[in-house]
């Protein structure tokens, strides 16, 4: 059989055993229960179609990317800092590993009085899920980067600044990448929390608001949306990571 | 014209130089070099030769001023060893982790010279000199990844030699190479030698390859509390063979203070 290790074979016979299985898994419970594909996809037509449901990625996505970005824009110099000056990460470490395990959503309801019921809110928590990932990284990066680097680049004149510049930050970046890629994950769990709970747009709204009207096609739409997003978006920072940063040694973890 | 002075800006002078640390046990301290004296002429060829463990690293490595000193002096030129140096180069016993992997060969060599703000024409000019020097011309562009373990410390020849110090520091860097990659450098390293009339210190645990390159060979006792008890001159002339009478005699001689 040796038909069946190609790839092109093995991938839709794989599709068709799941789509069966979820089909046949909505025909018992019926589709208030489990919407199956076919009611699923009728669903996403609809949401399609008054444009809603592009909207609700665009608007999730938006708040994704931007507190992701503004979020790792903070968190790798106080990686950097924290990693480099002994004395600040004597005190700051503690910190860091308490509210690390604060999960972001816990913080939901203090942000909303914060930073009030608009976009700011969820931008902020966005930026906190991404912020602790990213630095714990960095600075990881920065603990890990070969003492023998750092004395060769110093007896060869380099001064404080151009070692970090040209010798630390480089060779931590496959730190500073991986903790930048996991943060995405984090901020897409994040997201959708907080737009369950304060939002009137956005993939969350969408998933926590059907159920008002039982229509558990839409929650299931929802959640393939999400991992579509997720997936995609992972897959577009993995490819920015192999071709771009490819010399700092970032490699990717495709499967293929 | 007057004669140029004993102690030139590459000469070593070294006296009882005392490296310890503190135990656990409050008021014992353990030595890891005790009571060290040497004096390393400018553009002679030492080898520090001893067991692993008997502190020729750290030796070395306060030389290159990686390493603070308990007591003692260590001085370089006229000054004081305090910090790291452009004067004193150093090459590293791993290539992996000394070289700049993110990198390639022709930006390693820069590196110093980057650092100084050497205008680019200037710094190729440099970098391509030395690159062909060690037998590395046509793979400028490649990474440190891509080369094989006795390239890469071709590299980090060619770095330190591109920085121009007067001082070579090196920490058995053929220790991770094969026997045949390692006869070849061997032979390179001293021609270069040689040709650039640098200070070197190269530490080793392996006599053979201290006879072949070495003037003088200073022997390191077992650590802790290491010392440099005595120092041989090998009287052989360059390129040494290794199959002579003489080459054997001092082996031997060297050998039998291993074997005590």
């Amino acid at each position: 059989m040796k038909i069946l290790k190609q790839k092109w074979v093995t991938l839709p016979i794989l599709w068709v055993v799941i789509l069966a299985i979820w089909q046949f898994a909505a025909i018992i419970y019926g589709p208030e229960v489990i919407a199956g594909p076919i009611d699923t996809m009728k669903g996403a037509a609809e949401l399609l179609e008054d444009g809603s449901l592009l909207t609700y990625i665009g608007i999730s996505f938006y708040r994704v990317f931007v507190g992701w970005v503004l979020g790792s824009l903070i968190a790798i110099p106080i990686g950097l800092v924290v990693g480099k000056v002994k004395v600040i990460r004597v005190f700051v470490e503690p910190v860091l590993n308490f509210v690390r395990f604060i999960p972001p959503i816990a913080f939901i309801t203090l942000f909303l009085v914060w930073f009030g019921i608009g976009e700011q809110s969820k931008i902020a928590l966005i930026t906190y899920a991404t912020l602790f990932i990213v630095i714990i990284n960095t600075l990881t990066g920065v603990l890990a980067v070969e003492e023998d680097k750092i004395r060769a680049a110093k007896s060869m004149g380099a001064s404080e600044w151009q070692i970090l510049v040209h010798v630390i930050i480089p060779a931590s970046m496959p730190y500073i990448f991986t903790g930048v890629r996991l943060a995405m994950g984090t901020s897409f769990m994040a997201i959708v929390g907080a737009e369950m709970i304060a939002a009137n747009e956005g993939i969350g709204y969408l998933i926590w608001n059907s159920r008002l009207f039982f229509r558990t096609d839409w929650i299931f739409v929802g959640l393939i949306s999400l991992g579509l997003m997720g997936f995609i978006t992972d897959r577009v920072v993995e490819w920015f990571g192999r071709k771009v940063l490819y010399r700092y040694g970032v490699i990717g973890s495709k499967a293929n | 014209m007057s004669q140029a002075p004993q102690f030139d800006t590459n000469t070593i002078k070294i006296e009882q130089l005392y490296k310890s640390y503190d135990t656990p046990k409050k008021g014992e301290v353990h030595y890891i070099i005790k009571d060290v004296n040497l004096t390393i002429r400018g553009g002679e060829f030492f080898v520090l030769l001893g067991p692993s463990g008997c502190g020729k690293s750290t030796l070395l490595n306060m030389i290159a001023g990686f390493v603070s000193k308990t007591s003692g002096r260590l001085k370089v030129g006229s000054s004081e060893v305090d910090k790291p140096g452009q004067d004193r180069a150093v090459v590293f016993q791993q290539a992996d982790s000394s070289l700049f992997s993110w990198l390639n060969v022709r930006q390693n060599v820069e590196f110093g010279l980057k650092m100084k703000k050497v205008p680019k024409a200037e710094r190729e000019k440099v970098s391509d000199r030395y690159i062909s020097m060690v037998g590395l011309s046509g793979h400028e562009n490649k990474y440190p990844r891509e080369l094989s373990g006795g390239m890469k410390q071709r590299v980090q020849l060619a770095r330190v030699l591109a920085n121009d110090a007067a001082i070579l520091l090196m920490d058995e860097p053929f220790g991770a190479l094969d026997a045949m990659t390692r006869k070849t450098m061997q032979k390179e390293l001293s021609n270069i030698w040689r040709e650039t009339n640098k200070t070197v210190i190269f530490v080793t645990h392996d006599i053979h390859e201290a006879l072949l390159l070495g003037q003088r060979i200073g022997v390191m006792s077992k650590g802790p509390s290491s010392q440099i008890t005595d120092i041989y001159d090998v009287p052989l002339s360059y390129p040494r063979d290794f199959t002579s009478v003489e080459f054997n005699d001092v082996y031997k001689k060297i050998q039998s203070h291993f074997d005590e």
